[in-house]
């Protein structure tokens, strides 16, 4: 009863919003609304009042740095609720599980694609605002690859990685920093993010902006991997 | 409505039977686990919806001083899902740790075995 119930509600539902995109201008056509209002002022106008090539990377640390400063307090929020809940409540039902044997085959290829991994996200972080990728995309290879290390080389070593009051400045970095940009903006220019003039100056704030987004994103990703990996407290 | 301004739209049709899907999901399944999957797809299609609406047939991706030529793909779809993106990621985990406590506090994840009263 209850199914036919929710795929009655489904379908109407779907129907209305078949009728709704219907109505939409087709995707795929350069004339639509929009690629005409903001859009086409960003592409126009983005590379040089953002000063990143890549305008996505100039939408998200120019035009919309609020929202983006929101993203990543959201992230920061998110983590902050996981370790709480984690770290709160009840013993451990179970003990706590052994590792699984890791094959040496899978060991050896992991330890040996490290740094080209690292390198890798490092460059998307680094190189985010002239090429594809930018903070996030970079964060969530690094973040990946804190994951696949903490399953070879077991969640005691990978915490052994950084001591633990750096641990805790590397997730709060991305806040932090954007907090930083936003006052330094304020201070020099007269309003929130502003960027500073001399393109030297600009792309510094946008690649430390970046550094600080990735290291967040990845401290985050490992926070939520770990947490919801490793039962018991930590 | 003819038949071309039909498939016109396929992409967003496509991303609405997703929607669907995933809110079935959400309605029907007792699983909380599934519901978060359910949710997922959901937030999927959406992304898919946003992003679909900033392509350009045969146009570039947004990025200048590459010797890319226009037209180019709108940059503010995609940083809107890029953020979603972010954000849906962080509900997701919170989520799977609160259903980490639920069943550990309750021993189930199952909606309808949680909501019996206890006699």
């Amino acid at each position: 009863m209850r199914r036919v119930l929710a795929l009655a509600v489904v379908l109407v539902l779907a129907a209305l919003m078949m009728a709704g995109v219907n109505q939409l201008p087709p995707p795929g056509q350069a004339d639509q609304p929009v690629h005409r209002h903001v859009a086409a002022d960003y592409v126009a106008g983005g590379a040089q009042a953002g000063g990143a090539g890549n305008l996505v990377t100039s939408v998200l640390l120019h035009y919309r740095a609020l929202d983006t400063y929101g993203e990543v307090v959201v992230i920061f929020a998110a983590l902050l609720g996981v370790l709480l809940v984690r770290s709160t409540g009840g013993p451990p039902t179970r003990p706590p599980s052994r590792l699984v044997p890791v094959s040496p085959v899978v060991d050896q290829v992991v330890r040996l694609m490290t740094p080209f991994i690292a390198l890798f996200a490092l460059f998307m972080i680094v190189e985010g605002h002239v090429l594809p990728g930018g903070g996030f995309q970079g964060g969530v290879v690094l973040g990946a690859l804190m994951i696949l290390l903490s399953l070879i080389l077991g969640p005691e070593r990978l915490r052994g990685l950084l001591p633990i009051g750096a641990v805790t400045w590397v997730r709060a970095a991305a806040p932090l920093v954007f907090l930083l940009c936003a006052l330094a903006g304020l201070g020099l220019a007269g309003w929130w993010f502003a960027l500073p003039d001399p393109g030297w100056l600009r792309e510094f704030v946008l690649v430390a902006l970046e550094l600080a987004i990735g290291f967040g994103a990845a401290a985050a990703l490992t926070g939520f991997f770990l947490s919801l990996a490793v039962d018991g407290h930590h | 409505m003819d038949i071309t301004s039909g498939l016109a739209h396929i992409d967003y049709i496509a991303m609405v039977i997703l929607f669907a899907v995933g809110l079935y999901i959400v309605l029907t399944r007792q699983n909380l686990l599934k519901k978060i999957l359910g949710l997922n797809i959901m937030e999927t299609s959406v992304f898919g919806l946003i992003v679909t609406s900033g392509m350009v047939d045969g146009g570039s991706p947004p990025l200048l001083g590459r010797g890319l030529e226009a037209p180019y793909a709108s940059p503010v779809t995609h940083a809107l899902v890029l953020t979603g993106i972010v954000v849906a990621l962080s509900v997701t985990a919170l989520a799977l740790v609160l259903i980490v406590r639920v069943k550990r506090e309750c021993g189930s994840i199952e909606l309808d075995e949680l909501l019996e009263p206890e006699e």
